[in-house]
């Protein structure tokens, strides 16, 4: 027997999300096989429908997937978050430090600034292996599992100073330790790798590591790591990853005149326009528009940007002629990297990630059927 | 080794070492090396050997602080 075919109706009704005042309605999706009695739902990679780019930039990207479950939206949200590998600083050998912030926190704070570096390069390098607790052996560093910086520096009177000078950036030099301080020492085939623009350096030159004062100084080793954001959040490649679903609006019955404006106020700017409702409408018997032909009419220009405040259903005005929701497989993601990687990219490693993840499975099940 | 033969280190070598040295005290504290201190006051570096007064030689205060120490202290940046 062929399986049923839902109408294109009930295959939208069921998409949608309901949003009312108090309660979400219609949350688990149904589009599985055994939930709709005759009906196959089988998942395809055809029934995905696209992917589609809103905005990307270098280090902030958005964009929709449409038509797949939550399941894996997320699993590529938390991917995102947790599983990409990337570089941080891991290690810091302190030889000295008398600046006022103490070496366990200095070194906590070095750990969190982002590094960029040559991506083929970070890439080619390998986890450094810990000593476990099983008795496994420590790798040791070498150069393709260790980056190894230098922040050496020592704040001391700047004598051509004005005398009423208040400012102590200009009153002794080194006042400031910055990111931009951190130096790159390439070791064997990193020399190869981490050149020219490629090099090691910090995201943001400009992060304030420590303050100091005259005769202070800080001279340290920091050895970089590749590690996940599962380990560690300063191995996230994501400042944030996260998605929304697409919201509905729909208007059931005319909103007119000044409820319009007040309808359109209710909601971000630009999600609601006001059209004049057209003398064809105002002649059609039963559409609710019947004398108002001229009269400004509240319609939905862009769902996109709205925020689903449900603020529209505070007001009994609005009552039964607005109908919130949110489709349900379409996932508005945002993707703003902390710099390593090119965010577009970073969702392209995600999907790797993924897809190892998938085989791995695949390997083990076949391992257990032989 | 006996109980009576053992001797406590540093203070009890030293006294014999200054038996030995006789009136010469003063001439090995010359000798001795000079550890740096830090005033507390104007953090002037302040080198001091045994037997000096403890007192600051830019600005007489009298108190001081140890260096921080030259070996190398690792941490995890976590």
């Amino acid at each position: 027997m062929a399986p049923l075919v839902p109408s294109q109706e009930e295959l939208q009704r069921r998409r949608i999300i309901g949003i009312n005042a108090e309660t979400v309605t219609n949350i688990p999706s149904t589009d599985f096989p055994g939930h709709w009695p005759g009906e196959s739902h089988g998942w395809a990679v055809d029934e995905f429908q696209k992917v589609e780019f809103h905005r990307n930039d270098q280090f902030e990207a958005s964009f929709s997937l449409i038509g797949l479950d939550a399941s894996v939206a997320n699993a590529f949200r938390r991917i995102l978050m947790a599983e990409i590998p990337t570089i941080a600083i891991e290690d810091v050998f302190i030889h000295n430090n008398t600046s006022v912030i103490q070496d366990e926190v200095l070194a906590q704070r070095l750990g969190l600034i982002p590094l960029k570096g040559s991506v083929e390069g970070i890439n080619w390098m390998q986890w450094f292996k810990k000593a476990t607790e099983e008795g496994g052996e420590e790798d040791g560093p070498c150069d393709f599992n260790t980056i190894v910086l230098h922040l050496d520096m020592e704040c001391y009177k700047n004598e051509h100073a004005a005398k009423d000078e208040q400012d102590p950036r200009k009153l002794y030099t080194n006042a400031h330790v910055y990111a931009k301080d951190l130096m790159f020492t390439p070791v064997g085939r990193q020399e190869q790798y981490f050149v020219g623009d490629g090099a090691i350096a910090p995201v943001n030159p400009d992060i304030l590591i420590a303050k100091m004062r005259p005769g202070q100084a800080i001279q340290m080793e920091l050895h970089c790591q590749k590690g996940i954001g599962a380990d560690h959040a300063k191995f996230s490649p994501v400042a944030t990853a996260s998605y929304r679903l697409l919201p509905d609006i729909k208007i059931e019955r005319p909103i007119i005149g000044d409820d319009a404006k007040k309808f359109a106020k209710c909601f971000p700017k630009g999600v609601i326009g006001l059209e004049p409702v057209t003398s064809a409408e105002a002649a059609q018997r039963g559409s609710g528009y019947e004398g108002h032909s001229g009269e400004q009419k509240a319609v939905v220009k862009d769902a996109f940007s709205d925020t689903v405040s449900r603020e529209c259903l505070r007001h009994d005005e609005f009552k039964d002629k607005v109908k919130l929701g949110r489709v349900r497989d379409h996932f508005i993601f945002n993707v703003e990297s902390t710099g390593q990687f090119d965010s577009d990219v970073l969702f392209l490693e995600a999907v790797k990630v993924l897809k190892l993840k998938c085989n791995r499975w695949k390997r083990g099940l076949t391992d257990l059927m032989a | 080794m006996s109980r009576e033969t053992y001797q406590v280190p540093s203070m009890g070598t030293q006294n014999t070492f200054d038996a030995q040295g006789g009136g010469y005290a003063s001439a090995m504290a010359i000798d001795s090396p000079s550890v740096v201190y830090l005033c507390g006051e104007c953090s002037a570096r302040v080198p001091l050997k045994r037997g000096d007064q403890i007192r600051c030689k830019d600005c007489g205060h009298r108190v001081l602080y140890k260096e921080r120490t030259k070996r190398m202290v690792q941490f995890q940046a976590r």
